[in-house]
C-alpha cells in the first residue's frame, strides 16, 4: 500500500462548518487552497453519491468563490468580459458562464454568474481562481465600478437530490422557482439566496448564505425528519463526472479552450466583445485541433487523469482529463482530449493505458447517466 | 482496530500465518484512508513472488494504490468473492476482505514483520 497518511494542512483556509464536518468525522482533503470535506464517517464516495441520485445530499461548497459587481452598468460591463451573453437573461436568473484569456481563449475560470440587475452581478468562480478573476475584471473595470472580493464573507451550501425541493419546503424555503433562476428568502432570521443550480444532474438548489450564519442553516438542513446525508467533495466529482460537467484544472484550463471542450454552448457568439472573442471565433472556424469525448469502459478498467487514449495501430490519440468509477453504472467512465486528426467519433473504440495494462473504451458523447435537473 | 494476532508491514499490509502458508490483506487503516473500493487486481494462484514486490492494485472510487508482497513465496489463492464485492476489503478488512494465500519460501521471514505494537506505533506518527 501506498500513499496513505495524513496531510499537512495547517495553511489552509477552513469553512464556517468546519467543526460541523469534524464532529460528523469527515475526513478532510485540500481544494483550491481550503480544507474541505472529501467524505464522512459512515458514508463514503458510494453512499453519499447514491444519496444524492435517489434522495437528497447536502455539501458544503463554501470553498467557492464570490465577488460582486457593482455600479452603474455592471451587467454591460461583465458582458464584454465573460463569454456567455447576459442579454439572454433576466434579473433572478443566474447563467453559466467562462472568463477566458484574451489572448489564447484559454479558460481562466468557468463562473456562475448571477444578474440582480443592470447595475449588480454577484459571481461565484471557483475556489483557486478567485483572486485572479478579481484582478482581470478590476484591470478592465470602468473606475465607477465596485468590484470586491467576498471569498469569505459567504457559506454556499448544495441541497441536490430528488427530495431536495422536499427538505427545502419543509423549511419554507422557495423552490418551485425555475432551473438556473435564484430568489431571496429567509431562514430563521438569516437571509440567503436560494439559487435552482448544482454540479450534480440532479433537481437541487445551492443556498447562498452569510459565513457567519452558516451553522445555523446547515443546522436547520439537519434538522427535519427526513433523510438528509452530509456528502463530501469527493462524491461532488463523481456525480459531476457521470454528468459529463467539465471541472476547471482538468477539463477546462488556460491550456483548454471552450471550442475544444465542448463548451461553446455557453459563449454568446454573436456579441461583439468578450475575452478570447477572436482567439475562439478563429479557432471555432478553423476547427479545434482536440476534442473533449467521453469514454466508457468495457472492461474493468479504471481511467484517471493524464492516461493516454490509443487508437487502432497503437498511436495516441488523446488523454484522459477526467475519469472515475461511475457509482451509478459501476464502471469506468472519462472525460478525454481527442486529437481531430484521428477521426474519432461516437461508437469507436479506444484503448486506455492503466498503468501498462490496456483497457478497452468506447467513444460516446456525455452525459454518462441521464440528468433530473429540472 | 489491530488484531494483536497478525503481522504486519509499513505498507499497510497484514499477514497471518495459516499452517504452511500466509494469508495477506490490507489493513483497517489502509482501507479507511482508500474510501470505498470498487476494483482489486490480484495475480493468479501459481504466481512467485519477491518480497517487496508490487503484485496488486487495489482501487478506490478515488484512488489507486499498489499492494507489496509482504513476504516471498508462490500465490495459492487470491479471494476470488473480491471480484464481484470488492467492498468486502472495506466492510471486513481481516476476515472476508482478505486478499491472496502465499506459500512463503522462508516461512520465518514472517517473524521478522512488524507485531501489532509496532504497527500501532507507525500508524499513530
Amino acid at each position: 500500500m501506498t500513499d496513505v497518511g495524513s496531510k499537512d494542512s495547517t495553511a489552509l483556509l477552513r469553512s464556517p462548518l468546519h467543526e460541523r464536518h469534524a464532529a460528523l468525522g469527515a475526513k478532510f482533503a485540500a481544494f483550491g487552497g481550503w480544507d474541505m470535506p472529501l467524505e464522512y464517517a459512515g458514508g463514503g464516495v458510494l453512499k453519499e453519491h447514491a444519496a444524492v441520485r435517489e434522495e437528497v445530499g447536502v455539501f458544503d461548497v463554501s470553498h467557492l468563490g464570490k465577488a460582486r459587481i457593482a455600479g452603474p452598468g455592471a451587467a454591460e460591463f461583465v458582458n464584454a468580459c465573460l463569454t456567455n451573453d447576459l442579454g439572454r437573461i433576466k434579473p433572478g436568473k443566474a447563467q453559466y458562464t467562462l472568463c477566458c484569456d484574451e489572448a489564447t481563449g484559454g479558460v481562466v475560470d468557468d463562473i456562475i454568474a448571477y444578474l440582480h440587475g443592470e447595475d449588480h452581478v454577484f459571481l461565484i468562480p471557483n475556489a483557486a481562481n478567485t483572486a485572479e478573476v478579481v484582478r482581470r475584471l478590476r484591470a478592465a473595470a470602468p473606475a465607477d465600478l465596485d468590484i470586491t472580493d467576498e471569498h469569505r464573507d459567504y457559506a454556499v451550501l448544495a441541497v441536490q437530490g430528488p427530495r431536495s425541493a422536499e427538505l427545502l419546503g419543509r423549511l419554507g424555503l422557495p423552490t418551485e422557482h425555475e432551473y438556473m433562476s435564484f430568489a431571496t428568502a429567509e431562514l430563521d432570521g438569516v437571509e440567503l439566496t436560494v439559487c435552482r443550480t448544482g454540479y450534480t444532474g440532479e433537481h437541487g438548489y445551492e443556498l447562498v448564505a452569510p459565513a457567519a450564519d452558516a451553522v445555523r442553516v446547515w443546522d436547520a438542513l439537519f434538522g427535519t425528519d427526513l433523510p438528509v446525508r452530509a456528502c463530501g467533495l469527493a462524491a461532488r466529482d463523481t456525480l459531476r463526472t457521470e454528468m459529463g460537467y467539465p471541472l476547471h484544472g482538468q477539463d477546462l484550463s488556460l491550456e483548454i479552450t471552450p471550442v475544444q471542450a465542448r463548451s461553446g454552448w455557453a459563449v454568446g457568439w454573436s456579441k461583439p466583445a468578450f475575452w478570447g472573442r477572436s482567439a475562439l471565433v478563429a479557432e471555432k472556424a478553423a476547427g479545434p485541433r482536440r476534442t473533449l469525448w467521453g469514454l466508457v469502459a468495457t472492461d474493468r478498467g479504471i481511467p484517471r487523469p493524464h492516461m493516454q487514449v490509443l487508437g487502432a495501430a497503437d498511436q495516441v490519440v488523446g488523454e484522459i482529463t477526467s475519469g472515475t468509477f461511475s457509482p451509478t453504472r459501476k464502471i469506468g467512465i472519462a472525460l478525454a482530449l481527442l486529437d481531430s486528426g484521428s477521426g474519432l467519433s461516437e461508437g469507436d473504440t479506444v484503448e486506455v493505458d492503466i498503468r501498462g495494462r490496456r483497457s478497452t473504451m468506447t467513444v460516446t458523447k456525455p452525459p454518462f447517466v441521464t440528468p433530473s435537473v429540472r | 482496530m489491530i488484531p494483536e494476532d497478525l503481522k504486519y508491514t509499513a505498507e499497510h499490509e497484514w499477514v497471518a500465518t495459516r499452517g504452511g502458508t500466509v494469508r495477506v490483506g490490507i489493513t483497517h487503516f489502509a482501507q479507511d484512508a482508500l474510501g470505498d473500493i470498487v476494483y482489486v487486481q490480484l495475480p493468479e494462484a501459481g504466481a512467485k513472488v519477491d518480497a517487496g514486490d508490487s503484485f496488486g492494485e487495489v482501487e478506490s472510487t478515488k484512488s489507486v494504490s499498489e499492494i507489496y508482497a509482504p513476504i516471498g513465496g508462490t500465490v495459492t489463492a487470491r479471494n476470488e468473492a473480491l471480484g464481484d464485492s470488492p467492498d468486502l476489503i472495506n466492510t471486513d478488512p481481516y476476515g472476508e476482505g482478505w486478499l491472496v494465500e502465499i506459500e512463503a519460501t522462508d516461512p520465518a521471514a514472517v517473524d521478522a514483520l512488524l507485531d501489532a505494537a509496532a504497527y500501532r506505533e507507525l500508524t499513530q506518527s
